[in-house]
């Protein structure tokens, strides 16, 4: 998913950005399941932009899973997304699971036949992950789930080892849309309370399950004002899984060293992203 | 077990050669090894593993899944890629404390595939998702 996640950012670089050469990080096992971990309206336009890119440009098949109904794509998808048919966009499925079970239920059935055919989805997409697991499926009250780490849990495994068996799938057929990825989203309650020393359990046991994160995180200084947009956002990503050949040249001795961006949002919409 | 050298309270030989089998032949000090590393949950594990409470599941689409009896007779679903494990101490040892990496349900999964002592059963592909998501109650 990282590598989706990079091609995202470079679609939708500044001008002044596009000759330099930027290294997009090749797909390999241990960079397909990518958490995003931030502001839910960013994440999502965040998500959408990757299942668009994945279906438009890549041309593979998508899985969205969202409690909430998608009303419209991002603003700059329509400038910048040369490739963007109605085609194309039918390669992305939408599905609205109400609770966590439902989600749990879905993800599971990806390996019938009915979700495999004619071709199996090579992403995988979660939208609020949190909104699922505070949900009463969720919550300490459930009977078959202990708690919600254990059900963080389940349906971090469950996605792991889905997109594992997809991928297999995938190779078997020959499709040169394997691996399958994940990209999922969560915001930690305990970053949005503004506690940067907290740390969240839940956020702890995904990252057992999700090699790669990415972190939005917003500036609160003048750069939005002086470069006269609406918004601007540092974007990390971080983690065991990734294996940018650059980074370890340079850093042997940082493993999981993060590689930055900036993201610019300007009033009408338009996002702009940045390598640092 | 073959000798005294795991579990007893006596100074412990990590050269004992003494050899366990059933299907294929362990060393006391293999055994000695995997307690070290997995303390209790290593005799437990390998209690499942003499009892032949590991099973493949295998669905028609080829989507696999393990089943392990634990010891009050109650049914775990456990993934092939990854750890997880519905069990109360999955949740509390590995997830809440931190302190194994896995419940003695997984380590039966490895030891008994390292043995070759799964069993095989085949599931439909509705039934497969019903124990992935954990909707079947086993």
């Amino acid at each position: 998913m990282a590598d989706i996640l990079s091609l995202v950012f470079r679609t939708f670089m500044s001008q002044s950005d596009l000759k330099k050469d930027v290294k997009v990080i090749t797909p390999s096992p241990t960079t397909c399941s990518t958490l995003v971990v931030g502001d839910h309206s960013l994440s999502r336009s965040v998500l959408l932009l990757a299942s668009v890119i994945a279906a438009a440009e890549m041309g593979i098949k998508v899985m969205f899973f969202t409690q909430t109904q998608i009303q419209s794509l991002p603003p700059s998808l329509q400038r910048c997304v040369p490739n963007l048919s109605p085609e194309s966009l039918k390669k992305i499925k939408f599905s609205y699971p109400r609770t966590v079970e439902e989600l749990l239920q879905q993800v599971a059935s990806l390996h019938e036949p009915t979700n495999t055919s004619p071709t199996p989805p090579s992403l995988i997409i979660v939208d609020r992950l949190e909104s699922f697991l505070s949900g009463p499926g969720g919550s300490s009250q459930s009977g078959f789930h202990p708690g919600e780490r254990s059900c963080a849990a389940h349906i971090a495994a469950l996605l792991c080892d889905t997109a594992a068996f997809l991928t297999q799938v995938l190779e078997q057929r020959g499709s040169s849309s394997a691996p399958c990825r994940i990209i999922a989203s969560f915001l930690s309650e305990v970053n949005a309370g503004g506690d940067p020393s907290g740390t969240d359990p839940i956020l702890d046991v995904l990252d057992r399950y999700f090699q790669v994160r990415c972190t939005l995180d917003q500036d609160s200084g003048y750069e939005a004002t002086a470069a006269a947009v609406q918004e601007v956002w540092h974007i990390y990503l971080s983690g065991r899984g990734i294996t940018d050949p650059s980074f370890t040249e340079d850093y042997n001795d940082r493993p999981g060293v993060a590689q930055e961006w900036k993201l610019f949002i300007f009033p009408d919409g338009l996002m702009e992203f940045k390598l640092v | 077990y073959p000798c005294d050298c795991v579990g007893a309270n006596r100074p412990r030989n990590d050269d004992c050669e003494k050899t366990y089998s059933k299907g294929m032949e362990v060393r006391c000090s293999s055994l000695l090894q995997l307690k070290f590393v997995f303390g209790s949950c290593a005799l437990q594990a390998l209690d499942l593993v003499d009892q032949h409470s590991v099973t493949c599941l295998t669905a028609p689409s080829g989507r696999k899944a393990f089943q392990v009896t634990g010891g009050s007779g109650r049914l775990y679903t456990c993934f092939l890629s990854c750890h997880y494990c519905p069990c109360p101490a999955f949740a509390y040892s590995v997830l809440r404390r931190n302190d194994g990496l896995v419940c003695k349900h997984i380590l039966a999964v490895y030891l008994s595939q390292a043995m070759a002592a799964t069993q095989q059963e085949s599931v439909s592909d509705q039934q497969m998702s019903l124990l992935l998501s954990g909707t079947m109650d086993p």
